[in-house]
């Protein structure tokens, strides 16, 4: 039942993932460290779920910097299919090859080998991952968006290591790949692949998390503005939009209104950015007409107490808002 | 550092017992593989402890198993035990697997972990929350039994009963309401239901099967044949692209009013599983509950009764919105672009407007349709001016009704795939709200 523990080299475990995530932005984040590091050192998937723009695809990135590997992405989307994902005959120059070969006497069996050989082949992204050299960090973007059939060829893949290619034969990993899978829940992943995986769910940062984010991506911001944003960002995720903003939009937002040199929010300033935020028609008037000034009360009243923005103090200033 | 399992200090992985007052973790004194055994077979090491609670998560529906018990017990071993919060985290990594399962997982972390004292676990006490649940709904779930044994199991259909039911006169029970049936008739006609059904479900795979030929090229298979003819592509192979099935998610209203149209609605739409990809259904009056495993069973009646145990407030009010945004909020996952959303109702709902428009944005955006059935449709001089049917209208693609056999055939044709790229479904939603605007509804 005990699994191997293999720690790969110059892997520094909890510690060093925590540095790098600091590095980032991202303070001593204990939950996504330890999946980290248990993804690598048990050598296991790990399945990333949460809302678009929490920084899903990032922790891939963390972790391929944690090792000192080299990061492989491929991007899900539906109708993803095994030519785009693992491997397709370069055809351009197949033909090529064959025009030249007419004036040849070889045997059609020999051409149709010569053009079916690994140097015809075109390597997509689970072919790259499986034939690299040293184990490479493999990003399995938004797999929620690709069909289920893919996810069950995927599910394949991620128990083998292996794929077969009719034309040249197995093909077997000579480093496992260290798999991060991220999914932003838009269909519902087979227990089976579930199973595999490790599991993280992240959530949107909390005001210190995300001021400290602030910060660290837009420097020179003043203050006051950053933690007006953060709160304003806290509270209008609360708000019932369509499409909830990220930290993303956090950054972006924070970046115009420096642009802009506000030092502090004020109406007049919110609604001329608000398109950073709302990328929504129906949202962006729902909070112009409905969110704005509440929002901004609670904010100005919340850093006016000095009291900082503790989970339950977010919840209750949330709970104050309108709710339709 | 390549060899690091066996590197840090025995004392260093050892479960600090303030932390967890569980008996301290016996590490064994030889390598790990030679431990194993002995830990998984000692009663209050960890490894029995960590056993018990993957069983305790496991009733609690986590996809834990012996493998995933193992993974943290190793998992642990690596992870510097700095206290119970890195317990907590290494093993939510580990055992848990979906969003769903985290505060289940937490709360059953709290209690397993920090319970003053360490009894052995009976498995009645392992199942205590299923069972609380079962009692607590034991009085409502004989209730609802009656009324499905009522009609549905008096007089189990026998060989020569099949026969009865002769289509011929069937234009009149075609268009016969549903609730106009008497006790007597209700096994006939869902045998005509089940007819219908089936004959529907061929139809649908015999026109899949006589689907246009091909669309794209297929690259590969057109050059190997090319190399018959000395490399010019003189014939092309053809793609064709695969076929998808709609999935369908059904959602019925079992409150009182909605009784007996939900279950023929919910026979016809079972017997037409084998033809669509997958059929997710939920019951709610007051609450919502799923019922697809309930419903699995070979045999509708049986199934009826099975899914009518566990529902707690079958034939109850009714709050439509409520239902449906926590059909959204938990469920939501099931829904796509290919997905058909039928809800069944008649829209009298005693719940908050505003949650049912909420709800059925987000169905709409998420759903490749939304088909509402209303029975009242059917009766004559009906218009849609309940509240709650009025202001979900907006959200709707197809507004029909299912209170007889007849429409029931007529459903068929929207079930078929979600609305196509011309936008059918939106002349429809401008009809519909053309209707109600000249019906003069808010």
């Amino acid at each position: 039942m005990a699994q191997a523990v293999r720690y790969p080299e110059g892997f520094g475990g909890i510690p060093q993932i925590v540095e790098i995530l600091a590095r980032q932005g991202y303070i001593a984040d204990r939950e996504l460290a330890t999946s980290v590091h248990l993804s690598v050192v048990l050598h296991k998937p790990l399945l990333i779920e949460g809302a678009a723009g929490v920084g899903k695809t990032e922790v891939a990135k963390v972790m391929a910097q944690a090792i000192g590997t080299d990061l492989i992405r491929l991007q899900c989307y539906e109708g993803l299919d095994v030519h785009t994902a693992l491997y397709e005959w370069n055809y351009q120059r197949q033909m090529l090859r064959i025009k030249l070969e007419e004036a040849t006497a070889r045997p059609v069996e020999e051409k149709e080998s010569l053009i079916f050989s690994e140097p015809f082949l075109l390597k997509r992204p689970l072919l790259q991952a499986i034939t690299a050299e040293r184990a490479p960090v493999l990003l399995i973007d938004e797999v929620d968006r690709a069909d289920e059939e893919f996810e069950a060829f995927l599910l394949e893949v991620l128990s083998d290591f292996q794929v077969s290619i009719p034309e040249i034969g197995t093909i077997r990993a000579r480093q496992v790949p260290y798999v991060v899978l991220t999914s932003n829940r838009t269909r519902e992943l087979s227990d089976a692949l579930r199973r595999r995986c490790l599991y993280l769910w992240m959530d949107y940062p909390n005001f210190d998390k995300e001021l400290r984010i602030v910060h660290e991506r837009v420097p020179g911001i003043d203050e006051r503005l950053a933690r007006q944003i953060c709160g304003f960002m806290q509270l209008v995720r609360h708000a019932p939009l369509d499409k909830v903003p990220g930290v993303a939009e956090t950054l972006d937002w924070s970046a115009a209104l420096m642009a802009l040199h506000r030092d502090h929010l004020d109406p007049q300033a919110i609604t001329e950015t608000l398109g950073c935020i709302c990328k929504d028609q129906e949202d962006l008037v729902r909070v112009k007409s409905q969110f704005l000034r509440p929002i901004l009360d609670a904010v100005e009243s919340a850093e006016a107490s000095g009291d900082g923005w503790t989970p339950e103090r977010t919840a209750s200033l949330a709970a104050q808002l309108p709710q339709r | 550092m390549a060899g690091r399992q066996s590197e840090p200090p025995r004392s260093q992985r050892s479960f600090p017992s303030a932390d967890l007052p569980r008996p301290a973790l016996p590490l064994p004194e030889d390598g790990p593989a030679g431990g194993a055994a002995v830990r998984w077979t000692r009663p209050g090491s960890l490894a029995a402890n960590l056993t018990l609670f993957g069983r305790r998560l496991r009733a609690r529906g986590l996809l834990v198993g012996p493998a995933e018990t193992g993974l943290a017990l190793t998992a642990l071993e690596t992870v510097e035990l700095t206290g119970r919060e890195g317990v907590r985290l290494a093993l939510r990594t580990v055992l848990c697997s979906r969003a769903e399962d985290l505060p289940a997982f937490d709360e059953e972390f709290e209690r397993f972990w920090q319970a003053p004292a360490f009894g052995p676990v009976m498995p009645g006490q392992d199942d205590e929350g299923a069972e609380t649940d079962l009692a607590g709904e034991a009085p409502e779930s004989s209730r609802a039994e009656l009324t499905v044994t009522d009609w549905a199991e008096e007089g189990s259909p026998s060989e020569d009963e099949r026969s009865v039911p002769a289509y011929s006169p069937a234009e009149v029970r075609a268009s016969k309401d549903f609730s106009a049936f008497s006790a007597d008739d209700l096994e006939e006609i869902t045998e005509l239901i089940m007819r219908i059904a089936r004959r529907i479900a061929m139809r649908l795979s015999r026109r899949m099967r006589a689907a246009r030929r091909g669309e794209r090229v297929d690259l590969r298979r057109t050059i190997r044949r090319s190399l018959q003819y000395g490399g010019d592509p003189a014939a092309l192979v053809w793609r064709r692209r695969k076929i998808r099935k709609v999935r369908i998610v059904l959602l019925c209203d079992v409150s009182g009013s909605m009784d007996v149209y939900s279950r023929f609605l919910v026979q016809f739409v079972y017997a037409l599983q084998g033809v669509v990809g997958r059929v997710e259904s939920f019951f709610f009056s007051t609450s919502l509950t799923r019922v697809t495993d309930a419903l699995a069973h070979r045999d509708i009646r049986q199934a009826l009764a099975e899914a009518s145990r566990h529902v707690p407030d079958w034939s109850g009010g009714t709050k439509i919105g409520a239902s449906l945004r926590s059909f959204n909020e938990q469920y939501g996952s099931l829904v796509d672009g290919r997905t058909i959303v039928v809800i069944a109702s008649d829209g009298w709902d005693t719940g908050d407007l505003d949650v049912l428009v909420a709800a059925m944005r987000v169905l709409r955006e998420r759903a490749g349709k939304v088909i509402w059935l209303n029975p009242l449709l059917g009766s004559p001089g009906y218009e849609p001016v309940t509240q709650g049917m009025a202001a979900a209208l907006p959200f709707v693609d197809v507004f029909a009704s299912a209170h007889n056999l007849a429409s029931l055939r007529v459903l068929e044709r929207h079930l078929r795939r979600p609305r196509g790229a011309h936008g059918r479904g939106s002349v429809r939603r401008a009809l519909i709200r053309a209707l109600a605007s000249r019906g003069g509804l808010a």
